[in-house]
């Protein structure tokens, strides 16, 4: 064992010590992963957790580092840009991703990623057409 | 300012890039000249334009003390993120690389720590 390892069993035993609180945690993570093109809410985010919604969002931030919805966010936006890169257009993108309105797709991948989808887009296509 | 270059220091840029080319699968992306040693830096297919990693030489003995700390600790000097550790550490494993931790969860993660060949401990990261 290394000195490493032996970090990583001490820090998972103090930080991690309900088994199956951390399986939820996981499963609603992947869930995320799964069904982010879908009208998703807490609830179905959550499933069947055994715990309050305040407490759920507290042990999922302490867990991936943001809240449930911001993680939906950033995934949702990770897929705009790989299909903003195919060449999809952004209306396209809009839906596929899972949002109703193309204003505020526009604006939240203007915040995350410091540029309007069709600027990130056109970059995308100057760039490869060099 | 933006985060271009990253890197890992290495005792042998052409063994190096040999690891981190066939056995890790990254790709070449540029090879400057410079004096007795080059800018050499490799990035992930998956993202040719991400984030390149530096193959660093080590000039500067200290940094090999500081290398050498680490890798005897077992502290990876840097980490990758895969999106299926179990068949990265199976690849891996096969084709020689030696591992100092399997596939270990660690709360939402799963991580495990390789030898670079060339004087570190990287770690692979799911989540």
């Amino acid at each position: 064992m290394t000195y490493y390892s032996n970090e990583v069993a001490r820090l998972t035993k103090s930080l991690y010590p309900h088994d199956d609180l951390t399986k939820h945690i996981i499963q609603s993570k992947l869930f995320i992963d799964k069904h982010f093109s879908e009208d998703i809410n807490l609830d179905k985010i959550a499933g069947r957790a055994m715990v309050s919604k305040f407490h759920f969002i507290r042990v999922f931030k302490k867990y991936y580092g943001s809240t449930p919805n911001q993680y939906l966010q950033n995934v949702r936006i990770e897929m705009a840009k790989k299909l903003l890169r195919k060449g999809k257009s952004i209306e396209e993108v809009c839906y596929a991703i899972g949002f109703t309105s193309k204003t505020s797709f526009i604006s939240l991948f203007k915040k995350m990623t410091g540029k309007t989808p069709l600027t990130f887009q056109n970059k995308k296509a100057i760039l490869n057409s060099n | 300012m933006k985060i271009k270059v990253t890197s890992v220091m290495v005792d042998d840029q052409d063994k190096a890039l040999k690891f981190y080319t066939e056995k890790l699968g990254f790709v070449k992306k540029k090879e400057v000249p410079l004096g007795e040693y080059k800018w050499l830096t490799v990035v992930s297919g998956e993202e040719p334009d991400g984030v390149e990693l530096l193959l660093e030489p080590m000039g500067f003995a200290p940094a090999r003390v500081y290398q050498k700390a680490l890798k005897d600790a077992g502290i990876p000097l840097t980490m990758f993120n895969v999106d299926n550790i179990q068949s990265e550490y199976e690849r891996l494993e096969r084709s020689g690389v030696k591992f100092s931790m399997k596939p270990t969860q660690m709360g939402p993660a799963t991580i495990a720590v390789f030898d670079d060949t060339c004087g570190n401990n990287i770690q692979l990261v799911q989540v």
